[in-house]
């Protein structure tokens, strides 16, 4: 696909999932009823989960590129899991921020070892190791290598890590009882819920197709650099 | 009806050792360009070269040591695997690393090496390996206590325990004392009437030549002159060498 | 078969050779273990907290900073001797190198694994009675996962700038689950409680180890390609 294609492609995205996202926050803001335990800062959890989700999307599409990278070493693969790899970092630091804020509010502690929180800050380090090791080594395509390993045995761990955390949980008595959503999820706040959801993929994608054609014009830069010097 | 005029069998017209456009890359900097060899059973091929010429990495990518950027490897006709390592049999490499254990003792390091190559009798060929390169007395000693004569002795009995048909030596010469020099010249004499392939990659144009049926001299990555052992007069050679390095030949 | 496993053999036999001989990484290891003993005894303030509530997650942690400190310099020791490009470019196959390297690895912190436990046990007033081989066993058994990703890493760090302080940055995300599991059994093994009441904990040590191993075994080739 051509650069301009992509850069057009994920234009549209992007403007698609800003105008979502404004309803989004209408929908958090003044559509969707109070949750009747936490009060109005309940609100940041159309934001907070999805926000979640999609570093998790973002993740798994980097192990998944980056699989595919080692077996065909075709460079495009390579930007591409680096490009989801980034946008994953920036969503999991929204929800990363945004979790402790509320918990805060709502109950009294900026941290609980809560599944979801806890499974994103450490991918969040492991996004972290991705882009140190990427960076790090004298020769670029061995440092392409290493992030993709990183990837991978990162993506490999995450089923160990939930379930071993949500063992941890279940032993500890827990400050309060962590149902973010409150019992049941009355249908109003499961459509917002499910827009959140639908907005912030559709934004990811919208940066991911910038961002990729981004690199694949930097890419395309050095090739031409060199090619005039050789 | 038998094939009167049936082709002659493949594999004996197959060069032994092919390199096709070969190519290695450091990101911006080109360090082999577009090398092409082609050696028969029995060739040995010395290439000279300045440093930075590329002579290492040319070598590394024929012993299977880095991939290259862009060409192939063959040996008899088969390109070399990166993920089945059994043709690593037949290559045997002297490189200027060493590949010694500081603290395995000479007969341990032959017989760690010995087992990575999955070969039988391995005590008589350690004796016999030792001997040759004359360090029977030193099997016992630990590498580290060597002088570097005799460890180069024993990285080149490392790269001939497992008798391979291909052998790569990258500057065998280097830092040897007379006697050292004197044990080398001989393997190398015996590896060249003895059928195998040679390369070998050294600065030292009088030994080199001595060995040579090949020659070839390596400028910036290419091959700057290529020819046979009998297109090169042992008293101007020198000065062809540095015409050819210059750019003037 | 056989060659593989002679390969394999030789790869583990040559490690712990050199080790033998230098004992650089022993020693590292076993002056860490003692001493960390101590400063934890010294960091727990114990008219607030029973040594022994503590003594499994400090057990573990140990383990885990001492054995960061041998595994990490597998590859640092390769390249001292300059001889590891000799191992791949010999027949034996990458997979068997990771496996042989990590088997060194998992003989040499086992033996540490043991020194850290009676350090612990004396310092801390540990009474393991019948479960002490149980004790034993779960820590190989969560050292084998540690040691093989470990080992993979280690591979990778070497080929950085940053080297062996990339480590632990790299690998202490993905020991998150040995860690839960594992200080869980110890724990539970110390307070006296019975085997049966830890088996699920084994169970995903065990798997965590073997899919350790198994990645790693694949993933190591593209690490120490050129």
């Amino acid at each position: 696909m051509s650069t301009t294609g992509l850069r057009r492609g994920g234009l549209t995205l992007t403007l698609l999932g800003l105008a979502g996202l404004t309803g989004l926050y209408w929908m958090s803001f003044f559509w969707v009823s109070t949750e009747i335990n936490q009060g109005v800062v309940q609100r940041i959890f159309y934001v907070h989960v999805p926000a979640a989700w999609t570093s998790f999307l973002a993740f798994g599409i980097a192990a998944l590129l980056s699989g595919v990278y080692l077996w065909l070493r075709d460079p495009r693969l390579d930007r591409a899991a680096s490009c989801a790899a980034e946008g994953g970092l920036v969503f999991a630091t929204i929800m990363l921020t945004t979790g402790p804020l509320w918990g805060k509010i709502a109950w009294g502690t900026y941290w609980t070892w809560e599944p979801r929180l806890t499974l994103t800050l450490l991918l969040w380090f492991i996004f972290l190791g991705y882009f140190m090791v990427r960076n790090s080594t004298e020769d670029p395509e061995k440092g392409k290598r290493f992030a993709a390993v990183v990837a991978i045995v990162g993506a490999l761990d995450i089923p160990f890590i939930h379930l071993s955390v949500g063992w941890f949980r279940s032993l500890h008595p827990q400050p309060v009882v962590i149902k973010p959503e409150g019992p049941t999820l009355p249908g109003d706040m499961l459509a917002t819920l499910l827009t959140g959801f639908a907005v912030f993929t559709v934004l990811f994608f919208g940066l991911f197709l910038f961002r990729y054609a981004l690199e694949g014009l930097r890419a395309e830069v050095d090739v031409r650099a060199r090619r005039s010097t050789a | 009806m038998p094939l009167a005029d049936a082709a002659p069998s493949p594999v004996a017209s197959l060069p032994v050792l092919e390199a096709r456009r070969l190519t290695r890359e450091y990101g911006p900097v080109v360090a082999v360009r577009d090398v092409d060899v082609s050696l028969e059973g029995g060739e040995f091929l010395v290439i000279f070269g300045p440093n930075g010429a590329g002579k290492s990495s040319l070598l590394g990518m024929l012993g299977g040591a880095m991939r290259p950027t862009s060409g192939q490897v063959l040996i008899r006709g088969r390109p070399i695997s990166f993920s089945d390592g059994a043709w690593r049999r037949r290559v045997g490499i002297l490189s200027h690393q060493g590949f010694l254990y500081a603290r395995l003792t000479a007969e341990e390091n032959l017989r760690f090496y010995g087992r990575l190559f999955g070969l039988d009798d391995l005590d008589d060929r350690i004796a016999q390996r030792l001997a040759r390169v004359g360090l029977t007395e030193r099997a016992g000693v630990q590498t580290r206590h060597l002088s570097h004569g005799m460890r180069q002795r024993l990285s080149l009995a490392r790269a001939l325990l497992h008798d391979p048909e291909v052998v790569l030596l990258d500057e065998p010469y280097t830092g040897l004392d007379p006697s050292a020099s004197g044990v080398l010249r001989e393997v190398l004499a015996e590896l060249r009437d003895g059928d195998r392939t040679v390369v070998m990659v050294t600065h030292n144009l009088r030994e080199g030549l001595d060995s040579a049926t090949r020659v070839a001299i390596q400028v910036a990555g290419r091959f700057a002159w290529q020819g046979s052992r009998g297109d090169v007069h042992d008293q101007s050679f020198e000065r062809h060498y540095h015409a050819v390095v210059e750019g003037r030949a | 078969m056989t060659t593989y496993l002679g390969q394999l053999r030789a790869i583990v036999w040559k490690d712990l050779l050199v080790e033998l001989r230098s004992r650089e990484r022993l020693t590292a290891m076993g002056a860490f273990a003692v001493l960390a003993g101590v400063l934890f005894a010294f960091s727990i303030d114990t008219t607030t907290t029973r040594p022994q509530d503590v003594a499994a997650g400090l057990i573990w942690m140990t383990l885990v900073f001492g054995g960061l400190l041998g595994v990490g310099r597998t590859f640092h020791l390769e390249a001292q001797d300059a001889a590891f490009q000799g191992i791949l470019t010999s027949p034996a196959p990458k997979d068997v190198v990771f496996l042989g390297k990590t088997l060194a690895n998992f003989a040499l912190l086992y033996v540490i694994s043991l020194l850290v436990l009676f350090v612990f046990a004396l310092f801390f007033g540990l009474e393991l009675g019948p479960n002490v081989g149980w004790v034993v066993f779960v820590l190989g058994l969560g050292s084998l996962g540690f040691v093989a990703l470990g080992t993979l890493f280690a591979a990778v760090s070497a080929g950085t700038t940053m080297g062996e302080t990339l480590l632990p940055i790299l690998i202490f995300p993905l020991l998150v689950p040995m860690v839960i599991y594992g200080v869980g059994a110890t724990g539970r093994l110390i307070a006296g409680r019975p085997f049966s009441e830890i088996e699920g904990n084994v169970r995903m040590l065990g798997a965590f180890a073997v899919a350790a191993l198994a990645v790693g075994a694949v993933l190591f080739r593209y690490v120490v390609e050129d």
